[in-house]
């Protein structure tokens, strides 16, 4: 049931934009997609929702590779939501939402994509607003929209980018919790985000990316280390673990951090590292 | 709690159950008002006519049979003069609008039509390349205008979308491409003029006015057929249109939907059905921008509701300036592009006006 990204390679002009990047996501895990600006974070996503063509490796989930489907099966397994960006045209809420059903319908929606479009209204606390135009909603709101469109469209696998990046904290905070309940429920959900403190308290992963390779992945609680981070970052960076939490801060002069020039030992950690996380709800 | 949740559930869907009904209603509303408007249309003009004067006329078309001479007067007037000009003008605006509505929700831009590809002024030259080439040769110019406007018209919008498709038909690359053909043929179409005499410089301008006064049966049918051939596949293709124009590329692609074919596809039919429209009736703006815009206040952007009720008000648009241009100044009659110019262009910019948000 889990989700195997083998070996990723993408080239963008004859540039290698990624190597080789594997790692694989088990249902419940919300994992954030991390690195620099530039890094291959976009590139990633896309190349997992096959809107970029890699030129090598797969992505494997219940038995089949998710880049040799169709457009539309690959859409019945895997969703996406972008950065939130203005609709050109007047859309209610509820059609909005109902375009997570097309992979389904043909011409007509049948009385299932409708009732699959009001679970997801309802689950998002929209249902009040589902005849409003999206126009006239903040920008949280309109990001919400955003994800119950992706809930409709009834997948297991949710890939975000940069969801939160325009949005103010109350809405961050409430992007990140519905991602982190879709998960609880037994959704594998990967985003890329830039905020490292969110990442550290919603997600129960994290893989990092840097220069187009894979450079760490783990539990956020255990390969968020100074060391690493100001590596991947190239800025030094300081990290504090207190009352369970990770604490991510830029570090100032007073605080030497040595940025260093190999990577950390625990590089691309292993898979089955006790994930803190899931076991404290367990 | 679980009554409260599932009455606003409920409400949800009687609330959308509601709007398709009422525009199904408005639909069908408007489709009668076009019927009205052009059995009105056909018996108005500088002679007026009865509606038993049609039926005897349709009578005679459909089963045969002789009439008395002043009948056949009547029946030859409106089977071989009123009822092509009027189908021509409601078949021709139809597909304008319906191009323009695809194009609108493809480049995910209000504000482009049929033309913002460069089309029109192509199909201006080849007009005009025709016009001059048959005088000098001549022949008399009809038919060869007809080929030779679409001909350039296609030629043009060939040009900017495989251009545009180096560039993943980029929106913006697409838009200047079409500007840039624009000025080409602007200004070949000024050397042309230029170096013609009065009478051909009057021919030019004649066919750049666009009118459905040349009206023939042929130019209907070919309209007819087209529309009966593009139509529906437009028809199937809206709620991928509607996931692009709502969602944007990524998102669609992420939906299912093979973005690259469905825009290459659908523009291609909107440009080809408009390069014939102009090559029949010369180039008449703003149908096919402004009949999308209007039936888009009417029943909203859903592209599956978009894509017929665009053909009707684009139709009852290029009618209604038809008729007003037939009857303003009798006997004089207006040319139908300068019409829906004057209607079209003030509607166009209160609609920009009254947007909430900016285009």
């Amino acid at each position: 049931m889990s989700l195997e990204i083998r070996n990723i390679d993408l080239h963008y002009r004859k540039r290698q934009v990624l190597h080789q990047i594997s790692f694989h996501l088990e249902p419940g895990e919300f994992c954030a997609l991390l690195g620099p600006n530039g890094s291959g974070k976009s590139t990633l996503t896309k190349a997992l929702l096959g809107l970029a063509p890699v030129s090598g490796g797969s992505v494997l989930f219940e038995g089949v590779d998710l880049l040799s489907l169709s457009r539309v099966e690959r859409a019945k397994r895997i969703a996406y939501v972008p950065q939130s960006s203005p609709v050109p045209f007047d859309l209610r809420v509820y059609d909005a939402v109902l375009l997570g059903r097309s992979p389904y319908a043909g011409v007509r929606y049948a009385p299932a994509d409708h009732q699959a479009t009001l679970r997801s209204l309802e689950k998002l606390g929209l249902l009040e607003l589902s005849d409003r135009y999206v126009n006239e909603l903040s920008g949280g709101q309109l990001q919400r929209v955003q994800i119950a469109r992706a809930f409709a469209q009834g997948t297991r696998i949710l890939l975000l980018d940069e969801p939160t990046s325009a949005l103010d904290l109350r809405y961050q905070v409430e992007t990140m919790r519905l991602v982190r309940e879709f998960t609880r429920e037994g959704g594998i959900a990967l985003m890329a985000v830039h905020d490292l403190n969110h990442a550290a308290r919603y997600c129960n992963r994290s893989v990092m990316i840097s220069d187009g390779h894979l450079v760490a992945d783990g539990a956020p609680g255990e390969v968020f280390t100074s060391q690493t981070l100001s590596r991947v970052f190239d800025f030094p960076i300081d990290v504090s673990h207190g009352d369970g939490l990770v604490t991510v801060r830029p570090a100032e002069s007073d605080h030497e951090i040595h940025v260093p020039s190999e990577w950390p030992a625990h590089r691309a950690a292993p898979r089955g590292q006790p994930n803190r996380f899931v076991e404290a709800r367990a | 709690m679980a009554l409260a949740e599932l009455t606003a559930a409920d409400l949800a869907v009687a609330r959308n159950a509601r709007r398709q009904q009422w525009t199904t209603v408005l639909i069908a509303l408007s489709v009668a008002a076009l019927a009205l408007l052009t059995v009105y249309s056909t018996l108005k003009g500088t002679t007026s006519y009865s509606l038993a004067d049609l039926g005897t006329a349709l009578h005679q078309a459909a089963f045969g049979g002789e009439l008395a001479r002043d009948d056949q007067r009547v029946a030859n007037v409106l089977l071989h003069l009123r009822l092509p000009r009027v189908l021509l003008a409601i078949f021709s605006g139809a597909l304008l609008s319906l191009a323009g509505a695809a194009m609108q929700g493809l480049l995910r831009n209000p504000l482009v039509s049929p033309y913002t590809l460069g089309l029109s002024p192509a199909a201006g030259f080849g007009a005009a390349l025709a016009i001059l080439l048959s005088q000098s040769a001549g022949t008399a110019a009809g038919p060869y205008i007809s080929l030779s406007a679409i001909f350039f018209s296609l030629l043009c919008s060939l040009v900017v979308l495989g251009l545009a498709s180096t560039k993943s038909m980029n929106i913006t690359v697409l838009i200047l491409l079409g500007t840039a053909l624009t000025s080409i043929f602007t200004a070949l179409t000024a050397g042309l003029q230029y170096i013609a005499n009065d009478e051909a410089i009057a021919a030019i301008a004649r066919w750049t006015f666009g009118s459905v006064n040349e009206a023939r049966w042929s130019h209907v049918v070919v309209l007819l057929v087209t529309l009966v051939v593009i139509a529906p596949y437009f028809m199937l293709r809206a709620g991928a249109v509607n996931s692009l124009a709502f969602a944007g590329d990524d998102t669609a692609k992420s939906l299912g939907v093979n973005v690259g074919v469905l825009r290459v596809s659908l523009i291609f039919l909107a440009v080809t059905g408009s390069s014939l429209v102009v090559s029949f009736i010369g180039v008449v703006g703003f149908v096919g921008l402004v009949g999308p815009h209007i039936a888009r206040l009417i029943v909203g952007s859903d592209h599956r509701y978009l894509f017929p009720f665009s053909m009707v008000t684009g139709g009852f648009l290029l009618l209604l300036a038809d008729t007003l241009g037939r009857l303003v100044l009798p006997p004089r009659v207006i040319p139908v592009g300068i019409v829906v110019a004057l209607v079209g262009a003030p509607l166009f910019i209160y609609l920009i006006l009254r947007k909430r948000n900016a285009l």
